[in-house]
């Protein structure tokens, strides 16, 4: 199969996985126990006021038509009003989202590039004592609840030390002095905040980058032609940048799963440091029932980990020419 | 007939030395390694623990701690009568941590199972009988790939009400996904070995070849992967627990966490909010490298007989 058949048929994959996706999120959430309509009223309502949610959220109307209205609208690029706010929800999630994008993916890449690097140094020093236990303290980071790093972090640094701030994103100061939501990110208080989240996501996020190049590391130096690169002289300097350049692809797959873990663990970690971002809003909209801005959020992450998946199988194709494409 | 005995005695001691051989060999590539020896230690005490909490607990759990003059005994720091100092409702948080051992072990051995039975069954299915059946069952399984864990859980435990094993079951379901594809990798090499072709043509039934040739093949793998997802539940339920989503009643470590952040006096009471996450990271990473262990001893026979 030539490669362009190759991209077009996984586009088209990923098209028909996001249209499944968003079908089975209305399908799950109408099949949720309790009555749409009693939920979207809050309680206490009275049965007429109970109809007439029902006759604007278009509740009355044959499932199928439902199902219509709520493609038709996502397509449009319209997931609805959110119940609790009555703002739209694309620019009800808009600002949490971006507080949670700048604070997972440079977090995220920064994780892989220390792990990959400390996994590649104990790949290298493989057999010896540092390879057999320095692999422990990433382990360690791993397998604690990212959350509970968040705790430690907190009680460190910030009650016992006082280095940074307790919880938050900005200080109400700069919250005032600010005119749009995007220029807090400029701000020096917004930065002392953000230290102890993104460390702890970094923590977390040590373990299997630096597990899976250790393993690949070892792998390729056991080839042959590490060994004739050796004995052909190349400079030690030159020999290490081909062994990165080789053994990172697996960790390059990890990737994706990696930051939908880190996404779905958001929740947790926006938790203990009151960070407003998706996590946060996420967790207060199941709270309450604000079905439509559940539904969105939960179409994010499934396109975000979709997309992520078909990236890292083009990025295969084009750095590891070998690789046979299947159908 | 004197000769056919001596044949026979020898190869009876043959039989016999090897097998002790090769099972004290295996015995010793595991002990030979320090950190899966304390590993092997840390789990024994923690399995003794939840075994025997009863016996072992200063006070029940739940047991209100009072000071001389009547008052409740809030936020105590540690002392001869209560190591780990009390909780702000009295509460003495070292019987609590022991009593937390059982359920939060238990949490993780279910989800676990359930992990590896869902994701056994997935990955033999679609490995051993190929074509529609496979690409059917590794479809469902991209699209659970597409599943946060943590957001889905928190909508279904809203949802449905929540309550112990009811948490425990949301998690295995929405974890077998990565398994399942390893699994199937597996039986698809293991499918293709003489031994099996040879059994297939002389009329073995398919049931046969799975439970006799198959599966045995594969215990390693399973063991491996019920070690992480043991792990990998008792992380995610303590992550449920901490959002206020596990039954409050069961104090398990995240519960007993919860209870520590939400009771607002966390950095006050270091005694109460550090050891139950402490626990909780070391017993995970115990898990975690007994795992690994296992699959180095195990590819090291593997590599020896290939």
């Amino acid at each position: 199969m030539s490669k362009i058949k190759y991209y077009i048929r996984r586009l088209f994959v990923t098209v028909l996985l996001i249209f499944g996706v968003v079908s089975f999120l209305f399908i799950a959430f109408r099949l949720m126990p309790g009555d749409y309509a009693t939920t979207l009223a809050g309680g206490g309502a009275s049965s007429s006021e109970l109809e007439e949610i029902r006759e604007s959220w278009g509740l009355n109307e044959p499932l199928y038509m439902q199902y219509y209205h709520y493609m038709a609208n996502m397509v449009t690029g319209d997931p609805g009003t959110s119940h609790v706010s009555n703002e739209p929800v694309l620019s009800y999630v808009r600002a949490p989202l971006m507080n949670s994008l700048i604070l997972v993916i440079p977090a995220i890449l920064v994780a892989f590039t220390i792990g990959s690097i400390y996994g590649a140094l104990l790949g290298t020093k493989s057999g010896t004592a540092f390879e057999r236990y320095g692999i422990l303290p990433p382990t360690l980071a791993g397998t604690t609840p990212n959350f509970f790093i968040g705790i430690l972090l907190l009680l460190i640094f910030s009650s016992a030390l006082g280095w940074f701030p307790v919880g938050g994103m900005a200080g109400y100061e700069t919250y005032a002095e600010v005119e749009s939501h995007y220029e807090i990110y400029l701000t020096t208080d917004f930065w002392s905040h953000y230290v102890l989240p993104f460390t702890t996501i970094v923590l977390t996020f040590l373990y299997y980058p630096a597990l899976i190049m250790r393993g690949s590391v070892i792998d390729v130096k056991g080839q042959e032609y590490t060994y004739f690169q050796r004995i052909a002289g190349l400079p030690s300097k030159t020999r290490f940048k081909h062994l990165m350049k080789h053994s990172s692809l697996p960790v390059i797959t990890l990737l994706p799963a990696q930051t939908a873990t880190a996404i779905s663990g958001l929740v947790l970690i926006e938790t203990v440091f009151n960070w407003p971002g998706i996590g946060t809003l996420l967790f207060d909209s199941v709270l309450s029932r604000d079905t439509p801005v559940i539904q969105f959020l939960f179409i994010i992450v499934a396109i975000w980990i979709i997309f992520g998946n078909l990236i890292v199988d083009i990025f295969y194709t084009v750095i590891d020419p070998r690789i046979t494409i299947e159908d | 007939m004197s000769e056919s005995t001596d044949i026979e005695a020898r190869l009876n001691s043959l039989l016999k030395n090897n097998f002790v051989e090769s099972f004290r060999d295996g015995i010793n590539k595991y002990l030979s390694d320090r950190i899966t020896i304390a590993c092997l230690v840390f789990l024994a005490i923690l399995v003794f623990i939840s075994v025997f909490d009863q016996f072992l607990m200063p006070y029940e759990h739940t047991t209100v701690h009072r000071t001389p003059d009547g008052e409740i005994a809030r936020l105590e720091s540690p002392s001869m009568a209560h190591p780990l100092g009390t909780t702000t409702s009295g509460e003495d948080v070292f019987s609590r941590l022991l009593f937390g051992a059982s359920s939060t072990l238990l949490t993780g051995l279910v989800g676990g199972l359930i992990i590896v039975g869902i994701g056994l069954t997935v990955g033999m299915v679609s490995g051993y009988y190929g074509g529609r059946v496979d690409s059917l069952l590794m479809r469902i399984t991209d699209f659970a790939y597409g599943i946060p864990i943590i957001p889905t859980a928190i909508v279904l435990v809203a949802y449905f009400g929540m309550g112990f094993w009811s948490s425990v079951l949301i998690i295995g379901l929405l974890l077998w996904r990565g398994n399942a594809r390893v699994f199937r990798s597996q039986v698809l090499q293991i499918k293709e070995r003489e031994h099996i072709k040879a059994a297939k043509m002389l009329g073995a039934s398919d049931r046969y070849v799975i439970t006799r040739h198959i599966l045995p093949n594969m215990m390693g793998m399973v063991v491996l992967f019920l070690a992480l997802g043991t792990g990998i539940t008792i992380l995610i339920s303590a992550g449920l627990a901490f959002l206020g989503f596990m039954d409050p009643y069961v104090p398990s470590w995240g519960v007993m966490l919860r209870n520590a952040y939400s009771s607002g006096s966390m950095t006050e009471a270091w005694w109460w909010s550090i050891p139950p996450g402490a626990m909780i990271s070391f017993t995970v990473l115990a898990i975690f490298l007994l795992g690994r262990s296992y699959e180095r001893v195990n590819e090291e026979q593997v590599n020896q007989v290939s």
